[in-house]
């Protein structure tokens, strides 16, 4: 029982660690909350049902997904975000607010206000070990999200671009002078932060099997919870906070079975780990 | 004097403009992003509600206690915020806006899910109206005093740098206590009138989406001033009736209002760098040249 | 017994010495000289000695009093004040209104005395004593963030002025001013040491040093490579070293 829920608990804290992983790439290189991920996210669900309903093929419904994804945010990031960098903090942080709810709004309009199936089987089965049954859904969660994070990982630490992404995310005026194209670094965090995020659109949709306008809503704080756990910025910070925060909800919840709402949870770990740790697990000063 | 409607905006209306003036003083003097104002002000109300049904104190009497109980909570909440900086801070405001929440919802001593219910008000709804005004105006003053006097000048020095602030003798934990208990006490304020012009209160009305309309008020009017503050709280106040005939599309005008707002008068209407003050300024220096050169 | 005595500071980052072992003392009304190469960890002693960062290790004594434990603001009350090298006035006050930041100590010590009113006829007097001292009476209703970069590094002296400081820390108050700026600034800095307040200088031109300061310290990565009179440390083959590339500027 207790691994069954181990098992749950990862497959939600590593689609957590997926959404954030976006939110705190951006803000590595422009130091901005990007509420409106979470759109990107909810889109990303949108845009793989669409798909899936023509060509009823998962995996390519992933992949146009996170194209897709990847494109709007581009377009944030040139459109929104560009020509607000230089105002007070909160200014970008309002319009991204303003953004994600009129985000939900227009899902809400187009598709309508109900949950929509998403009835993907990728044909991948389940596992058994054992007492431990991974379902056919874990399964693919796992499998998807560790893939995504090793080749987050190779890129961001055997490739000049990811050197490039952490020497910008350090310092953009000195990566700047050291000759890095910082617009274009910059591009790529929302690019690769924007194909996560619309693969856990995915991923989400397909496990739980509904798609509907707000469910961005929760990940949206949620996420924000784990990247300041994780310390604002820090990669394997934010890895470690979507786990520790997806395990914890779930063996609290299922194992005390406390009548706790799973989504203040999150924000109560946060808040004790701060008070020990003012800049998270793993940030820096 | 006015339909029963009207009024019913009107006080609305009146209790915004005071968390509006509430959370400018902490983000707007103090420069303390909060993104969880409505959870002081649920705080309040749950004061205000658990007073008068629970201990039947009478609406002036559970008034200061409201007032009072909210400053000391939300000065003890913001010891959290004391240790965080700038997005740190945001982020856990908004923890603690689910929090308490959260609290609300599930422990039974806040009457859980249904919320707390029968609270007497004492005055009729026009008379409410009348009350709110007077408190309305008794906030302006308030504010006017604040910002004259040396806590005033301390807080805009740490919103405008802490560290330089600190340098200059000035101890930013004692006056972060206080910009966050004043603005909480006004809250406080707001929750009362709130809980006994509703007599029916539920967590669902403190949620994390009300904290951003009330910080949308602040941006919207110009941050860091009273006017902004006062005319934002109008405008959101009134803007839901306004466009409640185009019902389904209300949220997606507001939410694009803050993406245009923030693209093209980041200010807010009448912020001291926005283009109306700035026409203002002009025509008042224009205008005494004219009577003298005339 | 010295005016400021700094034992033994140490400071590290992430493992990195930025200073090590540092001693060095002030007496009473004396300018002190603090040079060095870049980085050599000028700017964190100042913030160490401004409370704005804590020690690693070591001691600062300040009238006989340790002081390395102290908030920045008990620090500024207890009579230090500061300049910063990158100016950080309060950008959208007016020049009175930076000023009269640093009277609240004195002013409106309790918690009632804050509710007074911070625009006092007496206080603003005070103020724009204080900015005639730096040349500065006719910006008074400027906005900072809008003057020039000299007027900003006088608005600052101002500022730590206002605090009536025994102890004045100034961080490269001459870089980038113009040259004719120099004289009119070092005549100042002369002028407050008259009235009794005690200097210490981190500046970048060896010019104004030589001129100004009775004793200097040299830092180089963190370690004190010497210490003395102006002409003790220009003949110094270690400070010689620790400048090549930069010779001109010291001979």
């Amino acid at each position: 029982m207790i691994w069954q829920q181990f098992a749950n608990g990862l497959a939600i804290g590593s689609v957590y660690a997926l959404i954030a992983l976006g939110l705190t790439m951006v803000y590595g290189v422009l130091r901005i909350l990007h509420i409106a991920h979470a759109g990107v996210y909810a889109l990303g669900a949108y845009v793989g049902l669409l798909v899936f309903r023509f060509i009823p093929n998962f995996w390519l419904a992933l992949a146009i997904t996170m194209v897709a994804s990847s494109f709007a945010g581009i377009i944030l990031q040139r459109y929104l975000y560009a020509p607000l960098l230089a105002l007070p903090r909160i200014v970008p942080l309002i319009a991204s607010i303003g953004l994600f709810i009129a985000m939900e709004e227009i899902f809400r309009l187009i598709a309508g206000p109900y949950i929509l199936a998403f009835p993907a089987d990728p044909g991948l089965g389940g596992i058994e070990w054992g007492i431990v049954r991974i379902t056919n859904n874990q399964f693919l969660v796992f499998l998807v999200t560790v893939s995504l994070l090793a080749t987050l990982w190779f890129v961001m630490s055997k490739t000049k671009l990811g050197l490039a992404m952490k020497a910008t995310s350090q310092d953009l005026e000195i990566a700047s002078v050291m000759g890095i194209n910082t617009e274009r670094i910059i591009a790529t965090n929302f690019l690769i932060g924007s194909a996560l995020a619309g693969a856990a659109g995915v991923l989400v949709g397909v496990y739980f099997n509904s798609v509907y306008p707000t469910m961005g809503s929760i990940p949206a704080y949620k996420a924000l919870a784990i990247i300041v756990l994780g310390g604002l910025g820090s990669i394997p910070g934010t890895v470690l906070g979507g786990l520790l925060i997806g395990l914890g909800e779930t063996l609290l919840l299922g194992l005390i079975n406390i009548p706790f709402p799973r989504d203040a949870l999150a924000f109560i770990i946060m808040i004790i780990i701060l008070m020990f740790r003012p800049y998270g697990l793993l940030g820096k000063e | 004097m006015f339909g029963g409607y009207i009024i019913t905006v009107a006080v609305t209306i009146g209790i915004y403009i005071i968390l509006a003036m509430s959370l400018n003083i902490i983000t707007g003097y103090a420069g303390q992003i909060s993104l969880g104002h409505a959870a002081f002000w649920g705080i309040g109300a749950y004061c205000s509600a658990l007073l008068s049904t629970r201990l039947g104190l009478p609406f002036w009497i559970g008034l200061p206690m409201t007032i009072a109980i909210t400053a000391l909570t939300g000065s003890l909440l913001a010891i959290p915020c004391l240790r965080v900086r700038e997005d740190f801070l945001a982020i856990t405001t908004i923890g603690i806006n689910f929090v308490v929440q959260a609290v609300f919802l599930y422990v039974p001593f806040f009457g859980g899910a249904m919320g707390i219910g029968g609270i007497r008000s004492p005055f009729s709804t026009s008379s409410f109206f009348w009350i709110t005004l007077i408190f309305v105006l008794v906030c302006i003053v308030l504010d006017r005093w604040l910002v004259t006097s040396w806590i005033g000048l301390a807080l805009e020095s740490i919103r405008e740098d802490e560290t330089a602030a600190a340098i200059s003798g000035i101890d930013v934990v004692r006056f972060k206590v206080a910009a966050f208990a004043i603005g909480s006490g006004l809250t406080g304020l707001a929750g009362h009138l709130y809980a006994h012009f509703m007599t029916f209160i539920s967590a669902d009305d403190f949620g994390f989406p009300q904290s951003i309309v009330i910080l949308s008020m602040i941006v919207f009017g110009g941050i860091g001033t009273l006017r902004g503050a006062i005319l934002g709280a109008i405008i959101l106040g009134v803007a839901p009736e306004i466009f409640r005939p185009v019902l389904d599309y209300r949220t997606l005008i507001y939410g694009g209002l803050l993406i245009f707002m923030m693209r093209f008068q980041p200010g807010g209407i009448l912020g001291d760098q926005s283009v109306l003050p700035k026409l203002f300024r002009m025509v008042r220096q224009r205008s005494p040249a004219l009577v003298r050169s005339g | 017994m010295a005016f400021l005595e700094v034992r033994c500071l140490t400071k590290e980052f992430y493992g990195l010495r930025a200073l090590d072992r540092v001693d060095f003392s002030v007496e009473e009304r004396k300018i002190l000289g603090i040079i060095g190469p870049n980085g050599a960890g000028k700017t964190t002693l100042f913030n160490i000695i401004s409370g704005i960062l804590r020690p690693t290790a070591g001691e600062i004594q300040f009238q006989g009093a340790r002081i390395n434990h102290l908030k920045p603001h008990q620090i500024a009350m207890a009579g230090i004040a500061r300049t910063f090298q990158i100016v950080r006035p309060f950008g959208n006050f007016t020049v009175l209104k930076n000023v009269l930041v640093g009277f609240g100590h004195r002013f409106y010590p309790g918690l009632f005395s804050s509710a007074y009113r911070f625009e006092k006829e007496t206080h603003l007097e005070r103020a724009r004593e204080i900015l005639a001292r730096v040349g500065m009476e006719t910006y008074q209703g400027s906005i900072a963030k809008n003057l020039p970069l000299g007027l900003k590094k006088h608005l600052e002296i101002a500022r730590a002025l206002a605090l009536d400081p025994s102890l004045l820390l100034l961080d490269e108050p001459m870089a980038g001013l113009q040259y004719e700026e120099f004289e009119k600034l070092a005549g100042l800095i002369r002028g407050l040491r008259e009235e009794g307040i005690t200097i210490v200088l981190i500046e970048h031109n060896m010019q104004v040093v030589m001129d100004l300061c009775e004793r200097i310290v040299v830092l180089d990565h963190g370690v004190k490579i010497a210490e003395g009179s102006p002409e003790e440390v220009r003949t110094d083959p270690q400070v010689i070293e620790a400048y090549i590339g930069q010779e001109e500027t010291v001979a």
